[in-house]
């Protein structure tokens, strides 16, 4: 009866045998060229004290972030100081985006709420987060709260104005389907705003939380006995730059982790998206 | 309380409609001029103008969407004073909900009227088959081709048992071959589920081989109706029949006198 054979999308599977070409241009071959090359590269500049005793070899680091994971520096071992950090950020990055997300949805959805939080957002927004560091001191003192006040005020921005563009730019004809569906304004917004903020709302919290790491480790800098902030400083106040480096790759692999996370909740929370083709 | 229907009333009755709409508070747009035009039950008549006459604008005032500068639609003698689930629209441009599967678009409208599960499930079952759809209820738009789209779109029309079915260039952005397919997928449709039927398109071939009324419009705003011609061809339709060519000859003629 209806044949619709030719409308649907196949994909195809070609065969193909193995050759060098194809080894060359495969993407895991590059990878492993790319990060090859990368430690190399590391590994002979450190030799050649390019940067003289700066710049520990990769075997160095490894060596030394082996080590922290036995010895606690200022009574925590390595994870007690991942941990530390990570949970500043985990506090601070709730708090603001469960007030930061829901907020900015409703300065798209009422005028009102709109007009009163947008000139004080606006006023506040260009500020730089580490520019509060000082006053959160002074008000904060050097403890936990502190840290986790800038991580909010950092991540705040991003988490607010993503949901709200997210509103903002869903396409209105959306909503003339609901109606003419029979849906009033109370499902325009339930079936329409907040699902299609969703990918704005977490494309936000990636940034807030790259944001973040930057927040935790400027705040960790200037004062703490905790955290990778405290590693590097500790490091650098040593002279061991194999410390220093260690932490920064700790960061990178902890952060990078974090935003794993992340994406795979969006995956979870909106398995409509189009799996977007990372080759 | 529904107003007895006096015999031969017409199902959908546009009287004068004119729309002006303003733009940035000072300049005015003026898109349709004293329309009138009726539609009997069950009947399918097609809009056909080109680009930019205006041809959208009147079809989402007699859904309600916009209000007229004046005249007015009625609906079975009743006013249109908004959006409302006894009209169906489909869009020029799919307008899907990308975060529902095809089942959740069809079965929106039962959805948001309150129907309960099984049963919104079994109307969406049904119009998913309808329109040829079957197997791909847990697709998400994006997984399917322009075609399937517009299917979906139709479907979700027709699921809320609309008594008028308002189709916006609805096969506008498909390759010729497809929409040709289409076309012979839409009479199918309504030749199984009778509506009455307003379909706008700027192309004299799916006008022939659809309606049984083709209203033109003019080329240029204010959009107004030019020559109402029937159809009265026997179904299926042949593109090649020489009354078919005939008829598309004679709007042509008529056409390139204004166009
Ligand atoms: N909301 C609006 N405000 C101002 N002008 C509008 C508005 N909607 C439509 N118009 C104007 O009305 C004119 C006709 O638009 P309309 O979309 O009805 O034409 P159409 O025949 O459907 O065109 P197309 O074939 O491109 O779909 C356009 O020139 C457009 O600029
Ligand atoms: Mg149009």
């Amino acid at each position: 009866m209806v044949d619709i054979a030719n409308e649907i999308k196949q994909q195809v599977q070609e065969r193909r045998p193995l050759t060098l070409a194809m080894i060359l241009t495969n993407r895991w071959f590059l990878y492993g060229v790319s990060m090859l090359a990368f430690f190399l590269a590391w590994d002979m500049a450190a030799v050649a004290r390019v940067f003289s005793s700066g710049l520990p070899r990769p075997y160095e680091v490894v060596l030394q972030l082996w080590r922290m994971m036995f010895d606690p520096l200022a009574g925590k071992s390595l994870l007690g100081h991942i941990w530390a950090s990570t949970q500043r950020i985990l506090i601070g990055f709730t708090i603001a985006s469960l007030v930061a997300v829901p907020l900015g949805l409703m300065m798209a959805l009422n005028r009102y709420v709109n007009a009163i939080v947008k000139p004080l957002f606006d006023l506040l927004k260009p500020m730089p987060p580490l520019a509060w560091i000082s006053i959160a001191i002074l008000w904060f003192g050097i403890g936990e709260t502190s840290k986790v006040f800038i991580i909010i005020i950092g991540t705040f921005v991003p988490c607010l104005l993503d949901a709200y563009n997210g509103v903002r730019l869903v396409e209105p004809e959306l909503y003339d389907v609901i109606r003419m569906l029979g849906g009033n304004r109370r499902h325009e917004i339930i079936q329409v705003c907040f699902p299609a903020a969703f990918p704005a709302i977490f494309a936000g919290l990636q940034i807030a939380l790259s944001i973040a790491w930057s927040c935790v480790l400027a705040a960790e800098l200037v004062s703490a006995r905790s955290g990778l902030g405290f590693i590097i400083i500790l490091g650098m106040n040593l002279s061991r730059p194999a410390m220093v480096v260690g932490g920064m790759v700790v960061i990178a692999l902890v952060a990078w982790t974090m935003s794993q996370l992340v994406s795979g909740l969006e995956r979870f929370v909106c398995p409509w998206k189009r799996e977007i083709d990372s080759r | 309380m529904r107003e007895e229907r006096h015999p031969g009333q017409a199902k959908i009755e546009c009287k004068d409609i004119t729309k002006v709409f303003i733009q940035k508070g000072k300049q005015r747009v003026h898109v349709l001029d004293h329309i009138s035009l009726d539609v009997k039950e069950n009947e399918f008549v097609v809009i056909l103008g080109p680009g930019q006459s205006g041809k959208s604008t009147l079809l989402r005032i007699i859904a309600g969407l916009e209000t007229p500068t004046e005249g007015h639609v009625r609906i079975d003698g009743q006013e249109v004073e908004g959006p409302g689930p006894e009209r169906g629209l489909v869009f020029q441009g799919y307008m899907l909900f990308a975060w529902k599967t095809v089942l959740g678009n069809v079965e929106m409208g039962p959805k948001l009227r309150g129907v309960p599960k099984k049963e919104r499930r079994e109307i969406a079952a049904h119009y998913i088959h309808l329109v040829g759809l079957d197997g791909f209820e847990n697709h998400y738009p994006h997984q399917l081709s322009g075609g399937m789209k517009q299917r979906v779109g139709i479907a979700r029309a027709y699921a809320n048992n609309p008594q008028v079915m308002l189709l916006d260039e609805p096969f506008g952005q498909l390759d010729a071959q497809t929409r040709y397919f289409m076309e012979k997928e839409t009479a199918r449709i309504w030749e199984t589920e009778k509506r009455t039927i307003l379909f706008v398109t700027n192309n004299i071939d799916e006008a022939i081989y659809l309606a049984d009324r083709i209203v033109t419009m003019e080329g240029k705003l204010p959009g107004r109706m030019h020559v109402v011609y029937r159809v009265d061809l026997p179904r299926p339709r042949e593109h090649t029949d020489m009354a078919f060519l005939k008829l598309r000859h004679e709007i042509t003629e008529a056409s390139e006198l204004t166009l």
